[in-house]
């Protein structure tokens, strides 16, 4: 999911418990994609103030970063300033239900302006034109250069009471030590969703390596991965057993070849709706985010059983997640503050996450739970990731400006045909 | 004394017809400005980024101004992935589509233009308001009623298998996305043809008659080459779009099988870091459509002279 918002365009994730129609979605994807056009990027481009130095260091698993302070933090003890709290978010990211309940509980308001990708986002923050108080969804991608364009505050943890519940692998991320601007929002992994009453030959997914039968061209025509090339890439990196975040040119370029044997073995569709396509049966295989099969379930006929998607997910899987950070010219700082501790609460983050479907980063929001509540079917058990399951995942992490070029170039040469 | 009043009169007229021309010509001025705010200096932007570079840390363009910082490593790099690597396909498939999606609208729109120009009578009206209707409703939004109608439990697709005919429409066709095309342009063809046909001066086609031609031979030595200015109008107003197009390709395909030169360019601009290689892109495409207006313009004076001769 990290590379749905930080390399394309954001799905419309309306996940409420009476889906949305197959039209209504796709008008929603079609009108985000008709608004990516050519102007506002060059313009955007052109905005740019100049170069700004050196390169920036990009955090590790193993090599963790604490980002530079940059300002204070805002004083601890105030009251929050009541208003309208101007939050940056994708769209149909959070429960409405919830943000009402939000807004009740504090007496104020909230005004929500969307964004499709991080790049985007990073513009309109850095040309200073929109200045939120919070902004949801951000990843490590682009969290150093958010600190470096001086448009975060460092957080006060004295107003997150409920930071202990997010999972402790998270609460001194690589990215952040410290969590001195960030808080996790949700966790998800990279796999692929297929169906289970369609005949799809799950012996791949026993034997480990589920990424091959995305080569299996009994399946062209049903078969989908995302449209994102970091997953796509990295899945194939992962299938050969090389390291997912490498910038070494013939590694690409071998992984290049097999893309294209996949493309001439299945032609497979590029997007991001595999939580409509699979459970409307379109397709059987498609490489997806482990939140869109949560998503799924309620996208099929109503006819259909729950148990009909499947999700495989490698053991050693790559996960990622996305936070929540408060902006540097923020009006209204302890009430941001006050919102992020609101949606780190138990309760109100698994209400959160029975609308938009995607995983709380919560230790007691544990697999298990999720399930015994019937927020998640039993047999969609894999889609979810347990503390220990990320500890020990693999990262898609931040690459250097010459190493994601590499990488765009790898995939434009693979979409080209 | 007495060549004095003509001479007045002479200074008075060409100072007159100066005015009058310096009046003509600020009409001009807003075209002007706009032409140079909005297309001349973002074309310069273009260029500037195209040969410029990126910010090492938020990785934004970095449009190099100054043409003597111009660097045009990425743009050789995209000129030889157009001559010899994988952007070679893409520019090919590119053409033929639009050549295809042109050629067909051709063969839609001609004899509807024909039709409403000629024989629709009092219906006219009522048939150039049901042209326009397809106007009313967004692009993207007439892209998506054929996604629904095309996609496995789609109307036409149950259509064909009536006939036992199995087709995935969406599974990246090439004949899914140049049928997209028609669908999209064909309006934007039909109206320039309907008026260089209803402007056809219909003495020349009762003289060909009198003279002994039937209707197709009219059809063919009058009506085709009379019609032949708006024919090209048309066929560059649909064309310059299509070339450019990468949405009816997003959602009627999206499949490496299809992959067009404006999704190569959205691509590049919008979700990558290299936007240099995205501008590079439109430039070449600037290029390939600078190409086809120079034709267009150069038939169309040809025309207009041997008209007047």
């Amino acid at each position: 999911m990290k590379n749905r918002r930080s390399e394309h365009r954001h799905p419309t994730t309306s996940a409420s418990r009476a889906p949305v129609s197959r039209r209504q979605f796709l008008g929603g994807s079609a009108v985000a994609a008709g608004g990516l056009v050519l102007g506002p990027s060059i313009l955007a481009a052109c905005g740019s103030d100049g170069g700004s130095g050196t390169a920036l260091k990009l955090a590790r698993p193993d090599k963790p970063v604490t980002l530079p302070t940059v300002g204070d933090a805002v004083a601890a003890g105030k009251a929050h300033e009541g208003g309208t709290l101007q939050i940056l978010n994708y769209v149909d990211y959070l429960n409405p239900d919830v943000v009402a309940r939000f807004e009740e509980t504090y007496g104020v308001k909230t005004a929500v302006t969307t964004y499709d990708t991080e790049e985007g986002a990073l513009n309109k923050l850095r040309s200073g034109a929109f200045t939120p108080d919070l902004i949801i969804g951000m990843t490590d991608s682009v969290l150093s250069r958010l600190v470096a364009a001086e448009l975060l505050q460092p957080l006060n943890h004295s107003y997150l009471s409920n930071f202990g519940n997010v999972i402790e692998g998270l609460r001194d991320p690589y990215y952040d030590v410290g969590a001195q601007y960030t808080t996790p929002y949700i966790i998800y992994s990279t796999g692929i969703g297929y169906r289970t009453d369609m005949d799809v030959d799950t012996s791949y997914f026993e034997s480990g390596n589920g990424w091959d039968i995305l080569w299996d061209s009994a399946y062209s025509g049903r078969l989908g991965i995302l449209d994102s090339y970091r997953d796509v890439i990295g899945s194939v990196l992962h299938r050969n057993g090389e390291d997912i975040n490498t910038g070494d040119q013939k590694v690409l370029n071998a992984a290049l070849e097999d893309l294209r044997e996949m493309s001439a073995a299945t032609n497979p569709k590029i997007d991001i709706l595999a939580y409509t396509e699979v459970p409307a049966g379109t397709r059987v295989v498609n490489q997806c985010w482990s939140g869109d099969m949560l998503l799924g379930v309620w996208y099929l006929p109503e006819d259909a059983s729950w148990t009909e998607l499947g999700y495989w997910q490698p053991d050693d899987m790559v996960t990622g997640n996305d936070v929540f950070c408060v902006a540097r010219n923020a009006e209204r700082p302890v009430l941001a503050h006050e919102f992020i501790n609101f949606f780190l609460d138990v309760d109100n983050a698994l209400e959160n996450f029975g609308w938009t479907g995607y995983q709380p980063a919560l230790e007691a929001l544990d697999a298990q739970t999720l399930i015994d509540w019937e927020y998640v079917p039993a047999n969609l058990a894999n889609a979810l990731i347990t503390p220990a399951q990320y500890a020990k995942g693999n990262r898609a992490v931040a690459l250097e400006p010459d190493v994601d070029a590499r990488w765009t170039d790898v995939w434009a040469k693979f979409t080209a045909g | 004394m007495t060549g004095t009043p003509t001479s007045v009169t002479t200074s008075d007229r060409s100072r007159r017809r100066a005015d009058r021309g310096t009046l003509w010509g600020l009409f001009a001025l807003p075209g002007t400005v706009w032409l140079l705010v909005l297309f001349v200096l973002p074309f310069y932007a273009l260029v500037c980024v195209a040969f410029g570079d990126i910010d090492p840390v938020f990785r934004n363009a970095v449009p190099a101004w100054n043409p003597l910082n111009w660097s045009f490593g990425n743009a050789g790099e995209v000129l030889g992935e157009i001559f010899g690597g994988s952007l070679r396909k893409v520019f090919l498939r590119t053409i033929s589509y639009v050549v295809c999606a042109v050629v067909l609208s051709f063969l839609v729109g001609y004899p509807v233009a024909y039709y409403l120009a000629r024989h629709a009578g009092r219906w006219r009206g009522l048939l150039l308001a049901l042209m326009i209707l397809p106007f009313w409703v967004n692009y993207l939004m007439r892209m998506l009623a054929w996604v629904n109608l095309l996609q496995v439990d789609g109307w036409v697709t149950r259509a064909f298998s009536v006939f036992g005919v199995q087709v995935n429409w969406l599974d990246g066709q090439p004949i899914t996305v140049v049928l997209g095309l028609v669908y999209g342009y064909v309006p934007f063809l039909v109206l320039p043809l309907y008026a260089a046909l209803e402007r056809l001066d219909g003495r020349l086609l009762e003289a060909a008659r009198d003279l002994g031609a039937g209707p197709g031979r009219t059809f063919h030595l009058v009506t085709i080459p009379l019609s032949r200015p708006g024919m090209l109008g048309a066929g560059v107003i649909i064309a310059l779009p299509m070339f450019g197009d990468y949405y009816t390709n997003d959602m009627l395909s999206r499949s490496p099988a299809t992959e067009m030169v404006g999704n190569q360019v959205d691509f590049y601009l919008n979700a990558t870091t290299q936007p240099q290689k995205g501008a590079v892109l439109v430039l070449v495409l600037s290029a390939l459509l600078v190409v086809l207006m120079s034709y267009y313009l150069v038939s169309t004076m040809r025309m207009q002279r041997e008209i007047r001769a």
